[in-house]
Formats: C-alpha cells, sequence, structure tokens
C-alpha cells in the first residue's frame, strides 16, 4: 500500500477532496445494477482517470457526479456537501461541474460562438456581450478562432470536441468531466483533442477523465482508478497500476487492450 | 326551377367576389386564430404525454385520442348543441367554431410535436443541463428549436389541412368563404358560376399555403 510508487501527491497535501464518491451505488430503471459500492476521491487540480471493459460502469459514475443520473446508496461529496441530500439544488451544482461527452452533443442549431456563450447567457444570466467575449476567448484557446461564425455540422469530429470542451469551460466549472472524448473520433484527429486536454491539465484544472487511451492516463492522470462490473478494482498512481497492476483483473483487462492494438504505453 | 346547364353569366361569376372576400376575412382569421391557440395548448399536451406521471400522461392521451378520432364535423355540432345543454354555456357560432377546430387541432399537433420531441437525442438534453440549465430551460433553449425545425413540414400541412376544413363552419353559419357562397347559389341560382368563384378563392388563398408546404418539406423533411 505504502510503496513510493502509491503516494498521491494530493492526498499526502491534506487537501479536502472537491469529488468524494463514498460507496455509491446506481441501477438503471430496468432493474440492471450499474455502480455498487463505488469509493474514490477527486483533489482539486487532479487528473483522475477512470479506466475498465465496456459496461464497466464508467459513464455512469461520472454521470452521476453530474447528477444526471440518481445514486442509489452511498453519498456524494462534492465541495464539502453532500449532495445526495434531498435538499441540495442540482442545477447549481451542475453549473460547477462541467462535461464533456463521446459524441460532443454540440447544439445543432446554433453557431460555434453561440454553443460556447449558451451557457453563462442562460444559466448565469451574464450580458450577452461579456458571453460572447468569453467565448471568443476560449475558441482561440482551444485554437478554433475563425471558426465562431460557422454551425457545428460544419466541422471536423476533433474541432467539434475542442468546442465541447470549450462550451464546458464557457461555466468556469470547478471540475470537469470527460466520458471518452475521442472515442468517436477518427485516429487523427485524437492528438488535437488530448493536447487541449493536457494543456487543461497543465493549468491545474481538476479532471475526470473517462478514456481508453492509455498512454494519456499513464502521462497526464495523478491518479488512475480501474473499474469492472460496477466496482473499483484498484486505484493508484499511473506509475504502480501500469507498471505494477496488483489484481489479475488489471492485468487481463491490459492484455486485452494490448491484444486488441498494442496501445499499453510502458514508462 | 329551371336547371341551367348552358351559359356561363360572366356578371355574375364577376359580381360573387366582393361578398366572398368578405368570407375570405372570415376565413383567414379563423385559421389564424386557431393556430395560434392551437401551437401553445398542442405543446402542452405534448408535453404532459411526455410526462413521468402515468396519470397525468393517461388522461392527456386520452384527451388527444378523443379529438383525433371523431370528425371535425361532429366536434363543431357537439359544441354548438351539445356543449350549452350540458353546461348551460352557449357560445356564439365564431367560439364555437374557435373552440371545436381548436380542440381539434391542438390534438393533432401534440402528437406532431411529441415525435418531434422524441425525436431529439436525450443526450442534447442532458448537454444543456450539465450547462447548468434547468429542465425548462433545456427545453426552451435547446431541444424545442431542434424538434421545431424537424415538425414544421408537418406543421405547414396541418395548416393547409386546417385552411380548408374550416368551410365545415358554414353549417353553423359562421360567414366563411363556403357559408356566404352557398347562401349567394341560394339566392341568385348562380351555381356554376358561384362555385366557381369559390373554387378560385380557396385555390388563390390555398395554392401559395400548399407550395410554402411543400417548399418547406423539400427544404427541412428529410434531414436525417
Ligand atoms: N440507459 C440504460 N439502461 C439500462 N442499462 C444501462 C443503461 N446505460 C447503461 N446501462 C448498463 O449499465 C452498465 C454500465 O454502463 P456504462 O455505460 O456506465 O458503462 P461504461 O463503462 O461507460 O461502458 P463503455 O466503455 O461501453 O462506455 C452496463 O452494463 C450497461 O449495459
Ligand atoms: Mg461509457
Amino acid at each position: 500500500m505504502t510503496d513510493s510508487l502509491d503516494t498521491r501527491k494530493m492526498a499526502m497535501s491534506g487537501a479536502e477532496p472537491l469529488v468524494l464518491l463514498d460507496g455509491i451505488s446506481h441501477a438503471y430503471p430496468n432493474g440492471k445494477v450499474s455502480l455498487t459500492e463505488l469509493s474514490f476521491a477527486v483533489h482539486p487540480g487532479e487528473v483522475v482517470c477512470l479506466l475498465g471493459p465496456s459496461g464497466s460502469g464508467k459513464s455512469t459514475a461520472i454521470r452521476c457526479v453530474n447528477m444526471l443520473e440518481p445514486v442509489t446508496a452511498g453519498r456524494l461529496v462534492f465541495e464539502g456537501i453532500d449532495v445526495t441530500a434531498k435538499d441540495v439544488n442540482q442545477v447549481e451544482v451542475r453549473k460547477r461541474v462541467g462535461m464533456v461527452f463521446q459524441n460532443f452533443e454540440l447544439f445543432p442549431h446554433m453557431s460555434v460562438l453561440k454553443n460556447v456563450a449558451i451557457g453563462p447567457i442562460v444559466s448565469l444570466k451574464r450580458p450577452k456581450a461579456e458571453a460572447y467575449d468569453l467565448a471568443r476567448e476560449l475558441l482561440a484557446k482551444v485554437g478554433l478562432s475563425d471558426k465562431g461564425d460557422v454551425l457545428p455540422s460544419q466541422l471536423s469530429g476533433g474541432q467539434q470536441q475542442r468546442v465541447a470542451i470549450a462550451r464546458a469551460l464557457a461555466m468556469q466549472p470547478d471540475v470537469m468531466l470527460f466520458d471518452e472524448p475521442t472515442s468517436a473520433l477518427d485516429p487523427e484527429m485524437v492528438g488535437e483533442v488530448l493536447a487541449v486536454m493536457r494543456k487543461l491539465a497543465e493549468e491545474g484544472m481538476t479532471m475526470v477523465v473517462v478514456t481508453h487511451e492509455m498512454r494519456f492516463a499513464r502521462n497526464v492522470a495523478d491518479w488512475v482508478v480501474v473499474m469492472e462490473d460496477g466496482r473499483l478494482v484498484e486505484e493508484g498512481t499511473p506509475e504502480r497500476i501500469f507498471e505494477q497492476p496488483r489484481m489479475e483483473r488489471t492485468r487481463a483487462f491490459f492484455g486485452k487492450l494490448e491484444e486488441q492494438d498494442g496501445v499499453l504505453p510502458t514508462g | 326551377m329551371i336547371a341551367r346547364t348552358v351559359g356561363f353569366e360572366w356578371d355574375a361569376f364577376g359580381s360573387s367576389f366582393a361578398p366572398l372576400l368578405e368570407g375570405a376575412v372570415m376565413t383567414v382569421v379563423l385559421t389564424v386564430v386557431v393556430m395560434l391557440l392551437s401551437v401553445p395548448i398542442g405543446v402542452g399536451l405534448a408535453l404532459l404525454r411526455l410526462s413521468r406521471h402515468k396519470v397525468v400522461r393517461a388522461i392527456a392521451t386520452g384527451w388527444v385520442e378523443v379529438w383525433r378520432a371523431t370528425p371535425v364535423l361532429l366536434q363543431l355540432f357537439w359544441v354548438f348543441y351539445v356543449l350549452p345543454a350540458l353546461t348551460g354555456i352557449t357560445l356564439s357560432p365564431f367560439l364555437v367554431a374557435i373552440v371545436a377546430f381548436t380542440g381539434h387541432v391542438s390534438a393533432f399537433l401534440s402528437e406532431t410535436f411529441r415525435a418531434g420531441i422524441a425525436s431529439i437525442r436525450p443526450q442534447q438534453r442532458q448537454a444543456a443541463l450539465s450547462l447548468g440549465m434547468t429542465p425548462a430551460q433545456s427545453f426552451i433553449v435547446v431541444v424545442g428549436p431542434q424538434a421545431w425545425w424537424r415538425i414544421l413540414p408537418a406543421f405547414a400541412n396541418t395548416w393547409v389541412s386546417l385552411f380548408k376544413d374550416t368551410a365545415l363552419v358554414s353549417t353553423i353559419a359562421v360567414a366563411d368563404i363556403s357559408y356566404i357562397g352557398l347562401q349567394l347559389r341560394q339566392e341568385t341560382f348562380m351555381t356554376l358560376e358561384v362555385l366557381t368563384a369559390m373554387a378560385l378563392m380557396y385555390l388563390a388563398l390555398g395554392y401559395p399555403q400548399a407550395k410554402l408546404a411543400d417548399w418547406l418539406e423539400r427544404r427541412f423533411g428529410v434531414k436525417e
């Protein structure tokens, strides 16, 4: 448990977790149990990567953090507040949590610029001029200054996902959730999106990232959580998880990935 | 009475237009007022039918099915004769027409709207929610507008049907094109001339609407 590879910067510094999943369970309305007593913490400024085979509950877990799915048991603590309590305003929590979807989910009937500005305008009641200025700034940040006036459908997948990241950032969230942000992209576009995410991580953004990009997890994550079948298999620093996986199921998962496309990064 | 089989009285034909034009105003007013009422009511019914609560859903669905499954002519007569007998409320023929047609058209539109709203991927709503929008804001800003473009062609067709169906109000003495035309025919016996003038009147007003509906169908109908 305590070898040098396994020390967690943030936990060591004693910071309170920004997000804490404390034994949460979840089931879909059809009765399908998707999470069983899942616990892990995300500290401010940390990048936590969620790994695991398809159907292991990674998407459900981060959708619970965003309260798009209701947890059936356990506590979900956000910024020190138990948001599973009945009197918590979900809308206020979501204003502080950014989300990036696998299929971008840009609003097809709005220009790219409006997509980025709409959150602050509608949810935060910001003056339009201010929201559009911020939106232009963020489009520049993701390298799409010249695309503000076009519709999302006129952009490539990689560009759309960068706009989606800018849209989430426009709310100036305390944490960003990414659900397989590069899985729907052609291989040649994966890099541009990961580069934006890496830049965000360097700037100190707190991020929870569901991904199959092992190189990204290895190089950018501060903490890796491996899931299977709705449960936590193991967690640790990327060095420890990738080099000395303790659980047979983690090894099996990595083995399968390697078989598929030899993506497992070493060293 | 001798049925006139030959000859077309151009004078009678020409002089039919002035009174028919007054009827045309009534037809257009009816169509527009019914639509203005039916769109918000139709959206409301559609949302009730998509409600999470079973009872709400059942009631809304029942209401819509009743209006969809019975003929407008019957609905018109029902509001005209039965409603006053049941409730003691007597409406003017014009209001009867508005109530009956609004009931009918809003039920049809609610079905169109419901399908339109259901056709928008749930992830779009989730994306709006995750930007901190309330469920109502998500609908107004994100789901509603997308659904609107998708149902526009069907909506336009409903509009054209309504425009033509309003002819039925002549049966309860609302002075639309048909009522005035049929009165005129009775008074003058100029059946050929008056009916032809009526046809031209409906055509002049209806053709552009039908063409607009076609255009909307081509422009927005086949996406995805
Ligand atoms: N809407 C739903 N209704 C019922 N069951 C669902 C629903 N969504 C997901 N599930 C099930 O819940 C489990 C967890 O799904 P989830 O999408 O969270 O997994 P995941 O780890 O994100 O998988 P993937 O890598 O394929 O995205 C799976 O068994 C899945 O089939
Ligand atoms: Mg998933």
